[in-house]
């Protein structure tokens, strides 16, 4: 069963159709990723989801149906819009919003002493949240999202204001929450961070829904002809089928021509004897499909 | 619900431990306090309690005491009988006494009395000497028609149907309605301002996407509404309190304020409007938080709806002179200034219970209107971060809120 399921959702505010026919599915133990550019529609589709707002028409559940108050104990959602309560002390904003969230005062208070540790804040916690650094913040507030440990973590835009060590420790976080099991959307424009965390991804392009599917399946959809070559020994000066050569970095980049396969150039370097170290299919990034599809759309207007 | 109480304890708590809070609540009766206190020390340094004497050449004055006479620091000072002019004199140059008064052989006749003093100021000590005259004069008549005459009609204010009365020295009955109003006033703004603040400031730290992801809208506006209107209460009855406590000390420790008691009618229609008006502008700020995209702006909004409950103060003496005109019974009938105006009315007028009626069930349904808008106009605007509700936003269908 998915941990949620957005079928055919439409969402328009006022002229402005702002979802249109969005349709995906998120499973436990896997981090998905909700890409797009600014004003696409995810933070509508993620408002959605958690019954901030109702959509105009399609279906969603969420946990096996419609969202309900006890559920809401089951979400943790770290929204792009964030902040705390700035004029109280840490330990007392975390403790409230856990108890919010359905923890009793004193498992709460225990629970945030183990993750300000492990997030180097437990010297701050009688500091009032406005002294403290909006990395620090930013730290809190992914204590606030994971303490009571939620089956569906909703995060949008995790490792903004965070320091590259920070960055990691919240990468390693996020991973280890998917191998408990947790099922964890990351809404982002990083791609580069989808790439290295997530293993399928929806892409939302002025509201509609451009890409869908497992992260390794996408690359493989949008890779082109080019293929990457590591040999032990120099490439003949020219070879059947394939119409440009690059060397970049002590490897290759081999641009087929149209109707010839990988396994045609394959076929032909293992007669030619070419002893290789590497031979790949050159998977575009996240970055590159990206662009590619946003601008396809946009020339299509 | 249990939610509900979470956010309930959270507004109140995080006020009512505040210093400022405490320094708020005390402040109020220690205003009181000091400002009572100054007066009586400047009356004291200005009392001269040295005794009068009195020379009675006319044999007039066989009673020396007048019976029931008051004694102390705020009574008139005593007064001590001469022989003769020159005893007295003697008596002024030792200090003794500030003055002495002569009641000549013909006095009868003239009425005139001389008063012989060497400072202007000194305490004559008039109104026990007028009494002393009084009651000797008065000595064949008896001692009933001698004290009638003395104390004069003791004025008793009865209503028509019997149902209530008061007497002259009873000043607060008109001292309660009055500051039992501006103490309302002070409680509701500042619960309201705690409230504005709480509602403005979850947009302004952008804590609000958090909390109502954890919290249905409704049990959130319930909680903040409830828990700030709590602290306002607190205030309220604490200060009721010290109130209460300084009445006991007044009339145990101050012979003056013997007589002193409350109109039960004017608390009875206090507590029956104050409770649904604080409600109500509890409310209205909340809506005001919610509608506004920051707090200096919502205290604009907010200033509105105080001004209103201020107006009878202003309309004081029409209210007074004329209880049942139209501007009184409009104003104790109008939801914003019935808090106010109703009891100011009663403190002169037997109010129709018709017309209480009336002006309590208009309170509570405004208080469940602006109850209902509040929750929309929190629904509608709380992810409008920089952003406006439109009052035309607010009173159109729900399906917008969606």
């Amino acid at each position: 069963m998915a941990t949620i399921d957005v079928r055919n959702v439409c969402k328009r505010f006022g002229k402005q159709q702002v979802v249109d026919d969005v349709s995906f599915e998120v499973v436990r133990g896997e981090i998905f990723g909700l890409l797009g550019p600014n004003g696409a529609g995810k933070t509508t589709t993620i408002r959605m989801i958690l019954d901030i707002f109702k959509p105009d028409s399609g279906t969603i559940s969420i946990l096996g149906g419609p969202m309900t108050e006890d559920k809401k104990d089951r979400i943790g959602y770290l929204p792009e819009e964030r902040g705390l309560y700035q004029d109280i002390s840490l330990e007392r904003g975390l403790v409230y919003l856990a108890t919010l969230k359905g923890l009793s005062a004193s498992e709460a208070q225990k629970r945030i002493q183990t993750w300000l540790e492990r997030f180097d804040l437990a010297d701050h916690k009688n500091k009032r949240i406005k002294e403290l650094s909006k990395g620090m913040q930013q730290k809190a507030q992914l204590i606030a999202t994971l303490v009571h440990e939620p089956e569906l973590i909703i995060i949008d835009e995790p490792f903004s204001a965070l320091d590259p060590v920070n960055t990691q420790m919240v990468k390693d976080l996020l991973r280890e929450q998917r191998d408990a099991g947790k099922a964890i959307v990351m809404c982002t424009h990083q791609m580069h961070q989808v790439e290295e965390l997530a293993d399928r991804l929806v892409l939302i392009n002025r509201g509609q829904s451009v890409l869908y599917g497992s992260l390794d399946e996408v690359r493989r959809r949008y890779a082109g002809q080019d293929v990457i070559v590591r040999a032990l020994a120099p490439l003949p000066a020219s070879l059947p089928g394939v119409d440009r050569v690059e060397r970049e970095n002590g490897q290759y980049r081999l641009h087929l021509t149209s109707g010839t396969t990988v396994q045609d150039l394959l076929r032909c370097l293992v007669e030619e004897n070419i002893p290789l170290e590497q031979f790949e299919v050159a998977l575009p990034t996240l970055d590159q499909i990206f662009i590619q599809i946003v601008t396809r759309e946009g020339e299509a207007l | 619900m249990k939610k509900f109480w979470l956010v309930f304890k959270y507004e109140y708590l995080r006020h009512v431990l505040r210093k400022r809070f405490l320094f708020g609540l005390l402040s109020v009766p220690l205003f009181i306090v000091v400002i009572l206190g100054i007066g009586m020390i400047s009356a004291l340094l200005a009392i001269d309690n040295k005794p009068a004497g009195y020379v009675d050449q006319a044999g007039l004055l066989t009673i020396t005491e007048v019976p029931g006479e008051e004694e102390g620091i705020f009574a008139d000072p005593p007064l001590v009988a001469f022989p003769n002019e020159a005893a007295a004199l003697e008596a002024i140059d030792r200090g003794e006494i500030g003055a002495f008064y002569v009641i000549p052989p013909d006095y009868l006749e003239t009425g005139e009395v001389r008063v012989i003093t060497r400072e202007a100021d000194s305490n004559l000590s008039q109104g026990r000497f007028t009494r002393l005259v009084r009651i000797n004069l008065l000595a064949r008549e008896g001692e009933a028609v001698a004290k009638r005459v003395l104390e004069g009609p003791q004025m008793i204010l009865r209503s028509v149907d019997g149902t209530r009365e008061t007497n002259e020295s009873n000043f607060l009955s008109f001292l309660v309605p009055f500051s039992a109003g501006v103490l309302f006033m002070i409680a509701v703004n500042s619960s309201g301002g705690y409230l504005l603040q709480a509602v403005v400031e979850e947009k302004e730290n952008r804590t609000m996407e958090i909390v109502i992801t954890s919290v249905s809208p409704e049990q959130l506006m319930a909680g903040k509404v409830l828990g700030n209107l709590s602290v306002g209460l607190t205030q309220l009855f604490a200060w009721i309190l010290f109130g209460v406590v300084g009445l006991w000390v007044a009339k145990n420790f101050f012979p003056f304020a013997e007589n002193l008691a409350i109109d039960l009618t004017s608390v009875m229609l206090m507590l029956i409007t104050l409770l649904p008006a604080f409600v109500m502008v509890a409310a209205l700020m909340a809506m005001a938080g919610a509608t506004a995209t920051e707090s200096s702006e919502a205290q604009q909004i907010a200033g509105l709806f105080s001004l209103p409950i201020v107006a009878p103060y202003w309309f004081a003496g029409s209210i007074m002179t004329n209880p049942n005109g139209p501007l009184a019974t409009g104003l104790s009938l109008f939801p914003l200034t019935a808090p106010v105006a109703l009891p100011m009315r009663a403190i002169v007028t037997n109010v129709p219970v018709g017309q209480v009626i009336l002006a309590v069930v208009l309170l509570v349904l405004v208080a469940l209107l602006a109850l209902l808008l509040a929750a929309r106009a929190f629904r509608l605007g709380m992810l409008r971060y920089g952003k406006r509700v439109t009052w035309g936003e607010l009173f159109r269908s729900r399906r917008a809120v969606a």
